[in-house]
């Protein structure tokens, strides 16, 4: 024996579908919009457009700016963001430090202590090996430059 | 593949873009070069000289520089052509410079010819130019009452002009609180109210609504500007206070002096936009002679249409797809509302009744313009 | 000499038929002949409604496959 058709209630049909919630819902929307569209005025419509416009121009050329768009795939890299971010903090600590220090008196002797300098030899170094890799990369651009010139 | 665009108008700078961002790759290998000669610096947005006339927009913002729309590549100069040397596919120019190319794209324009109605430039107003607009916003001001009658002359720019006019007429003359001492009165050159059947079918019921007066097989023959009288080929009369003429058109002049077209209409294919005996030269905009609409829009579809098959011939030699007659107008029916007309060769729907939203479509594309001519819309 | 001209308007709504022809009278000479191709059934009247108040001359109507052919000539 089973208690579920026992004391099961009589099957019903069921109740149609009830939209009034929806149906609310529609017409609240249809009055947002319509109090929207009271606010707006042809001025308003035209500044909203001409934005629009500008920027979706705007937007084109930025995005078919092959440069640009290189340069954001770098500055994805976190190595070249340490590295700008490393550079930008050397930079406010340099100009802190400059501007408590007094003014350099020119001469000989003055270049003779700046030589002597820690920091000088750091740039120098930096320098001399940024000037290695920058000038290869620039003759291996070249050397691509003239193969493509001469290979079509 | 020297790629010439003569005219800087709608057509021509949609199309000279169109093709410059299509064939970018050739271009920058050397393969493709696309030139304009134009006779302006400058760009007009034509359809903002009606709004000058009701002193809803100001002339400065009907202009761009020319150059600013161009994609970089284009080499545009400042130049106007003065010869057409089709069959050894070269012009020369004002400054005597001569352009050979392998594909020719005329995109002139149309300009107005006041001149061939006698009276009409004396005692006619109209919004054709930006001299033109200006004069007839101040006289609108200035108007205290009496007829104000407007002509159609043919051919015309902007077919649906004249009925956007009336429609303009009568809310300004409302907003000035005169419009019962006004009595607007639209001549048509045909037996309907409108050229096409279905602006004809919407318009009528809406001037009955207006108290727009309107009389219909009404050519203009000439204009007595003493006596404000406008006498009609039909032998019928009309007296004004205050006449606004669609002035009579004509293609431009360089295309009549080289015997390109008759009346500077230039016979063109209507489906490939070719020029007919010339398979490398198409011919976009109101330069044709295509029974279309000469409107923007059609300049703008059959730009598109251009660039994209010659484009796919350079790139793979393949045969175009035709041009279906697309246009697509705005018609103003008063200051803030407007439905549109956008049919083909083959289909001509009903218009649907006007709302404040297409009204706000049309005042939001009056700034979209300048997206589309440089091809990003 | 009067010539005999072609004014192809078929399938075109805008400006339609009877503005192509009346433009096309506007450049004829008088004595010229004009034929008119409409696909438009409404020509059949417009045209010889705007003939006759300005005053040319209808010269014949035909229907040749779904085209009407319509000759009228300038007569002033």
């Amino acid at each position: 024996m089973s208690n579920l058709t026992e004391n099961a209630p009589a099957a019903a049909s069921p109740a149609p579908p009830n939209y009034a919630q929806e149906l609310e819902q529609l017409a609240d929307l249809a009055l947002l919009v319509a109090s929207a569209r009271d606010a707006m005025s042809d001025e308003m419509v035209a500044r909203l457009a001409r934005s629009f416009s500008e920027g979706v121009a705007l937007l084109d050329r930025l995005t078919r700016n092959e440069g640009l768009m290189r340069l954001l795939q770098v500055l994805d890299r976190p190595e070249t963001q340490h590295l700008l971010l490393g550079f930008s903090k050397a930079l406010s600590q340099m100009s802190r430090e400059v501007a408590i220090a007094p003014p350099a008196r020119g001469g000989i002797a003055g270049i003779w202590q700046l030589v002597r300098e820690p920091g000088t030899q750091e740039a120098l170094r930096s320098l001399s090996v940024l000037g290695q890799y920058w000038s290869e990369s620039m003759r291996e651009l070249d050397r691509q430059a003239t193969q493509g010139r001469t290979s079509t | 593949m020297k790629i010439l665009v003569v005219g800087g108008g709608t057509g021509g700078t949609i199309v000279a873009n169109n093709l410059s961002r299509r064939l970018a790759r050739e271009i920058r290998a050397g393969k493709v070069v696309i030139t304009m000669l134009s006779a302006s610096e400058r760009h007009m947005y034509q359809p903002g000289l009606l709004y000058v006339a009701f002193g809803q927009m100001s002339p400065d913002e009907l202009y761009r520089d020319q150059a600013s729309l161009l994609e970089p590549s284009i080499a545009f100069h400042v130049d106007p052509v003065t010869n057409f040397d089709l069959d050894q596919n070269r012009v020369r120019t004002q400054s005597g410079s001569t352009h050979e190319y392998d594909i020719l794209v005329i995109a002139t324009g149309s300009r107005i010819v006041p001149e061939e109605i006698p009276g009409l430039a004396e005692g006619a107003e109209h919004f054709f130019t930006e001299e033109g607009a200006l004069r007839l916003h101040k006289r609108l001001m200035q108007f205290e009452g009496g007829t104000v009658a407007l002509t159609v002359s043919i051919p015309h720019k902007c077919p649906v002009a004249p009925v956007e006019a009336m429609f303009m007429l009568h809310d300004f003359f409302k907003a000035r609180g005169i419009r019962d001492k006004v009595r607007l009165r639209y001549h048509y050159p045909v037996n309907h109210v409108h050229a096409t059947a279905n602006v004809a079918r919407w318009a009528k019921p809406e001037f009955d609504e207006a108290g727009i007066e309107y009389e219909t097989l009404f050519n203009v023959k000439e204009i007595d500007p003493a006596r404000k009288v406008i006498h009609s080929e039909e032998g019928t009369e009309v007296s004004y206070d205050l006449l606004i003429a669609i002035p009579p058109h004509r293609g431009m002049e360089v295309i009549e002096q080289n015997k390109l077209g008759d009346g500077g209409w230039i016979p063109t294919d209507r489906y490939k936009l070719t020029m007919d005996g010339h398979d490398n030269v198409y011919v976009i905009g109101d330069a044709t002679n295509v029974p279309v609409s000469k409107t923007g829009s059609a300049a703008h579809y059959e730009a598109e249409l251009v660039a994209e098959n010659v484009a796919s011939f350079i790139k793979t030699g393949a045969p175009g797809r035709e041009y279906d007659g697309r246009v697509y107008c705005f018609i103003e029916a008063g200051f803030d509302r407007a439905t549109y007309n956008s049919f083909d060769y083959v289909n001509l729907p009903e218009l649907k009744r006007p709302t404040k939203s297409v009204h706000w479509f049309k005042v939001a594309y009056n700034q979209m313009y300048w997206t589309t001519v440089r091809g990003v819309l | 000499m009067s010539e005999s001209k072609l004014v192809d308007a078929r399938n075109s709504f805008c400006p339609g038929p009877l503005m192509e022809l009346i433009a096309h009278m506007k450049r004829a000479s008088v004595g010229d002949t004009l034929e008119l191709l409409s696909t438009d059934q409404g020509s059949v009247e417009d045209v010889p409604a705007w003939i006759h108040k300005v005053g040319h001359e209808m010269v014949s109507t035909e229907k040749v496959g779904g085209v009407w052919h319509i000759k009228v000539r300038k007569a002033k």
